[in-house]
């Protein structure tokens, strides 16, 4: 990561940094994608107290961070969507019905933006999975926002002990880089 | 030994020590060898137990976490041992019930029963690992004995106990209600979930 990103971070990633910390979330268990990559160069710059922990699967993710919320801390997951088919057993198995939260933010792929087929199918699916089994989620829908909608969606999951997702979708993450086209924007 | 066996043996280690249970079998086996508060049974989520008592053991380093896992369980989610060979927690002792078969739905083999090796992977992964046959085996690598005394090496590692076992018939098992299981515990490991304090909204 080059020094501008670090130093200057794309305002949704510092929003998204700024929700989470003000949350109380303390631990982030994340397997990466580019545009997460701006969220953690923030938290390891400026959110010292943060732990991150990188996970091989999103599924294993959710594993860790139902045990870090067992253990008393206030996990959240990133990932991107494509990974949420990688995690759907532990979050319908374990997450959802023993009720245990966590603030999920998902970097969306396969939305308006796209560059790559073998995003779409699932990118497309990721709202109407969410809302079958039951997981709430929200969108931000403008940089300027992304703190607010972060906050409030991890306050709301970790008062109603239901895990809840924040969605960033690519015309957020990607800003004139997406114009820009093919894979210099994946 | 027989998989309830060895699991009396993990229960009798851990003493107020949390353990998470495997779904099936294992927790199970762990419900009849001795029902305690601190013990977290999985009914769902195959292959994550590892991964929860991780996270649990990140959480409480004070504090020892035992994990019950299977064989066919632990294949699943053999990143699993990568992250935990990457985090060092040196609180967490992983117990593979093998049996080498998927005993819960109906006695399938596994790879382990022609050869695959969990310590050898284990230990591939920066785990300190060995292999417990017989009671007294898994007794001296559970019971926390001082660095360099029935361990292999310095018990400043995570450690991965494959404990073969034969399949032995689930007895009981534990309660269906999961949020029950979870507030039990939390409680128990001194984080009752009730006392948790709200967020100030802004």
């Amino acid at each position: 990561m080059s020094e501008r990103l670090v130093n200057e971070p794309p305002a949704w990633a510092a929003g998204v940094c700024a929700g989470l910390h003000a949350a109380g979330s303390r631990d982030v268990v994340y397997v990466p994608d580019n545009p997460l990559s701006h969220v953690l160069g923030q938290i390891a710059e400026r959110y010292r107290d943060v732990r991150l922990t990188l996970a091989t699967r999103e599924e294993e993710a959710f594993g860790i961070a139902a045990g870090l919320y067992l253990g008393g801390r206030r996990p959240t997951v990133l990932l991107q969507s494509s990974g949420l088919g990688n995690s759907l057993n532990a979050i319908t198995s374990l997450v959802l019905p023993y009720q245990i939260p966590m603030l999920v933010v998902v970097s969306m792929r396969g939305d308006v933006g796209e560059w790559n087929a073998a995003q779409v199918p699932m990118g497309r699916a990721v709202g109407a999975i969410l809302d079958a089994i039951g997981m709430p989620h929200a969108t931000v829908d403008s940089p300027a926002d992304a703190e607010h909608i972060v906050r409030l969606t991890a306050t709301t999951a970790f008062d109603t002990r239901l895990a809840g997702a924040c969605l960033v979708p690519r015309r957020i993450t990607t800003g004139a880089a997406v114009h820009r086209g093919s894979a210099a924007a994946s | 030994m027989n998989r309830l066996e060895a699991t009396r043996i993990v229960v009798h280690a851990a003493r107020d020590a949390p353990i998470v249970a495997s779904l099936g079998h294992p927790a199970y086996d762990l419900f009849a060898a001795g029902d305690r508060p601190q013990n977290f049974y999985t009914w769902g989520s195959m292959g994550v137990a590892s991964s929860i008592g991780l996270g649990v053991a990140l959480a409480k380093p004070e504090s020892r976490v035992f994990v019950v896992d299977g064989d066919g369980a632990l294949l699943m989610n053999l990143g699993s041992l990568a992250t935990i060979g990457l985090l060092q927690p040196p609180n967490l002792v992983v117990v593979v019930m093998d049996n080498g078969e998927y005993a819960t739905t109906g006695g399938q083999a596994t790879p382990t029963a022609h050869g695959a090796d969990l310590e050898a992977a284990a230990r591939a992964m920066r785990l300190d690992a060995a292999t417990a046959r017989t009671e007294a085996d898994l007794q001296a690598l559970v019971e926390a004995p001082p660095p360099g005394v029935g361990r292999p090496s310095t018990g400043r590692q995570p450690l991965l106990i494959v404990a073969k076992v034969t399949e032995s018939r689930p007895t009981a098992k534990p309660p269906l209600d999961c949020v029950y299981i979870k507030q039990r515990f939390m409680a128990a490991i001194g984080n009752p979930e009730a006392a948790a304090p709200v967020v100030e909204r802004r």
